[in-house]
């Protein structure tokens, strides 16, 4: 055979000068028992042109853009004004912010019952949530169940609102007849006294929102490997180490996005606060998001509005951010992947 | 330590019938491998003995224990799982730590344990990795030192290396079987690869439809087999069948295929005589059984090529033999061409005979 070089020959190296006794071609070379190849091809393929991605994602980020960008920038000069719809606006730089953190004591105050709104459905919400569909899980009438169990989501939070303030209602409400009858209640209805109002909020939101991490748990639970939690009982473990040690971790991925939905949803929680209670009595559930609605829609100060809603906004973000670090953590990253 | 009985063992899912009256003693420190076709009810049975499922009928004893009721855990077995079932959220060594630590072992004899187990298993520089960062291989081992930290009386194996590519196969044949020598620990060992089986333990009980097969040594089982099924599923390239009938002819009896005609020996003419009545039957013969030639010999009988498959150091061989075709294993520096004529010898008291319906093997 005549000596064949090949395509883009650039022969470099100890190429003998003809195809060698066991077959091996001019460019490439044996070390350490592999054959490699020290020659790279005389021209590429042009690579497809990227523009076209560009093209097909337009629609999109136009879309977000209009709906989404615009508003926000516009919140952001509305925070640096103060609005007035019949004077015109005025630059204020940032005054708004100003008159926030240093004379507002409603919005310190919102802040903080905000926090412990949160936690409070954020706690009990989990633990009722994850307990509820265990419990499910297991059960003969898990389909029918979870039906029944999924109807106060489906319920708009103003009407669920005025569901509960009947319930609630100090001269007919069932609850608080109720509550009275066991000793539990005095005169004054839940809403209607300060130290009680906010149980009354986080109860209406456990009501309504548990479901949701019923079902987010639910999902997890099916996906728990089932050969982890035998392999757990090989080596020695119950029921109840059994749920710390597979179960639990394999949630995590799940309740993470559940305690992220309820988090984000809570921050900006207004419809059945503002029916039950409207922030009273007292202030002792105004909320950030109820305060916020005040001072926008009531007092029309628009501006100053913007800045609460910026600052929710940015808080929102950095807890969120926040939240999904803790549950990325390796050990978390490494969960519910099946090993095979 | 342990030995192991398997009493008249049923298993039902609802009414479907899994395990059919296995019967099965495995004693003190033997290793024998369960064989079989997916859904023949190894896996079952191994769940059973790990206390996995319910024993719908019968009873389980280690030793003299009867163990129908008792948790996984108080059984004192350890398993090996065919996905490997470790933690992903726990390290390598806390996958093995795990199953003393459930026990309430002490820190320091858990740390020891599990470095002297990772060392035996080639395992000890990923003890700080994730199970999501180990190698198919790499998880096994782990999955198998979870096994033998606690150095339990009885080992489970359930398919443990059905998932790694064909080398490391190969490779972890020899290991698992050369750590069950040297620990001594009675293990039941469930596989579907007859290779796995036959190269491991030492003792197959082969399983079909629930039913327990056959039970012997893998020399048992490769050159005796009782019926059939057994014959067919056990070997690589698999046993061919032939159907012939039996002729009487002055006193002999002859086994006739329409293109050969062997005599039997008076012994094989005994047994045929005494426990078959029927003419119809089944012979079956293993390709490494079956001399092929070019040239033809005295008592050879011809057939033509079909293919021949080259596999490294042998050769796969089609024959086509009067509408029936075989596979003839040999040398792989075999001359013969395709389409070309060949001419075949059995090796006389090598090849087995069968039930034509009941498939009962007669020798």
């Amino acid at each position: 055979m005549a000596t064949q070089v090949l395509p883009g020959g650039a022969l470099r190296g100890d190429a003998p000068g003809g195809i060698n006794p066991v077959g091996i071609m001019p460019g490439f070379v044996t070390r350490d028992g592999v054959t490699v190849l020290e020659a790279e091809p005389l021209a590429r393929n042009p690579e497809p042109s990227r523009r076209y991605y560009f093209y097909m994602m337009a629609p999109a980020i136009i879309t977000l853009a209009a709906i989404s960008l615009y508003p926000f920038f516009w919140l952001i000069w509305m925070s640096l004004h103060d609005v007035d719809i019949m004077a015109g606006d005025k630059w204020v730089g940032l005054k708004n912010f100003e008159r926030l953190f240093t004379r507002d004591a409603k919005f310190s105050n919102g802040w903080l019952l905000l926090i412990q709104y949160s936690a409070m459905c954020l706690f009990f919400e989990v633990l009722l949530g994850v307990l509820i569909a265990v419990l499910l899980n297991r059960s003969r009438w898990e389909k029918v169940l979870v039906t029944v169990f999924l109807m106060p989501m489906m319920m708009a939070p103003a009407i669920a609102g005025l569901v509960w303030y009947y319930l609630y209602n100090g001269t007919f409400g069932w609850y608080h007849w109720f509550m009275q009858s066991v000793g539990l209640l005095g005169e004054t209805s839940i809403l209607g006294s300060p130290s009680t109002a906010m149980i009354g909020l986080v109860l209406v939101d456990i009501w309504q929102w548990t479901p949701l991490i019923v079902l987010i748990t639910l999902a997890g639970l099916k996906r728990v490997p089932r050969d982890q939690l035998e392999a757990n009982m090989v080596d020695g473990a119950g029921e109840i180490r059994n749920f710390f040690q597979v179960v639990l971790p394999n949630l995590y991925p799940f309740l993470l996005i559940g305690i992220l939905l309820r988090f984000m949803d809570n921050f900006r929680f207004i419809d059945s606060v503002l029916i039950l209670t409207g922030g009273g009595p007292a202030d002792a559930t105004n909320i950030l998001p109820v305060y916020l609605f005040d001072v926008s829609f009531q007092y029309f100060k628009l501006g100053r509005g913007a800045a609460i809603a910026l600052t929710l906004l940015v808080v929102t973000i950095i807890l969120g951010m926040f939240l999904v670090k803790i549950f990325d953590s390796p050990a978390a990253r490494n969960v519910g992947r099946t090993e095979g | 330590m342990a030995s192991v009985s398997i009493d008249k063992v049923w298993k039902y899912y609802g009414q479907t019938p899994a395990v059919k009256e296995l019967h099965l003693e495995v004693a003190d420190g033997e290793f024998v491998a369960v064989l079989g076709p997916s859904g023949c009810g190894k896996s079952s049975t191994l769940r059973m003995l790990a206390g996995l499922e319910h024993i719908s009928a019968g009873e389980i004893r280690f030793g003299a224990k009867r163990i129908n009721d008792l948790p996984p855990r108080d059984r004192d077995i350890a398993m090996v799982f065919e996905n490997y079932a470790l933690y992903p959220h726990k390290t390598v060594f806390d996958n093995m730590a795990n199953p003393l630590k459930l026990r309430g072992v002490e820190r320091s004899v858990i740390e020891d344990r599990v470095r002297k187990a990772a060392a035996i298993l080639e395992i000890g520089h990923l003890l700080e990795r994730r199970p999501g960062e180990l190698s198919g291989g790499q998880k096994q081992r782990t999955a198998i030192g979870r096994a033998i930290v606690r150095e339990p009386a009885l080992f489970l194996f359930d398919e443990p290396i059905a998932h790694l590519d064909a080398k490391l196969r190969a490779h972890m044949r020899g290991e698992l079987k050369l750590m069950q020598r040297r620990l001594g620990t009675t293990m039941i060992y469930v596989t579907h690869d007859q290779l796995e089986a036959l190269s491991m333990a030492d003792r197959i009980a082969v399983m079909n439809d629930g039913v327990l097969q056959q039970l012997g040594t893998p020399r048992q089982i490769y050159d005796h087999p009782v019926n059939a099924w057994v014959a067919g599923f056990v070997g690589e390239p698999p046993i061919n069948f032939l159907d012939c009938r039996i002729v009487e002819e002055k006193g002999e009896l002859r086994l006739v295929h329409s293109s050969f005609d062997l005599v039997l020996r008076p012994e094989q003419a005994a047994i045929v005589r005494e426990r078959y009545a029927q003419r119809e039957v089944r012979m079956g013969i293993r390709p490494d059984q079956i001399a092929i030639s070019t040239v033809e010999t005295p008592d050879s009988f011809g057939g033509q090529i079909l293919v021949t498959e080259p596999i490294g150091g042998d050769m796969l061989v089609d024959v086509s033999l009067g509408g029936d075709k075989v596979l003839v294993k040999t040398r792989p520096d075999f001359e013969g061409r395709m389409d070309s004529p060949c001419y075949l010898t059995l090796d006389r008291g090598r090849w087995h005979l069968f039930g034509k319906d009941d498939g009962v093997a007669l020798f």
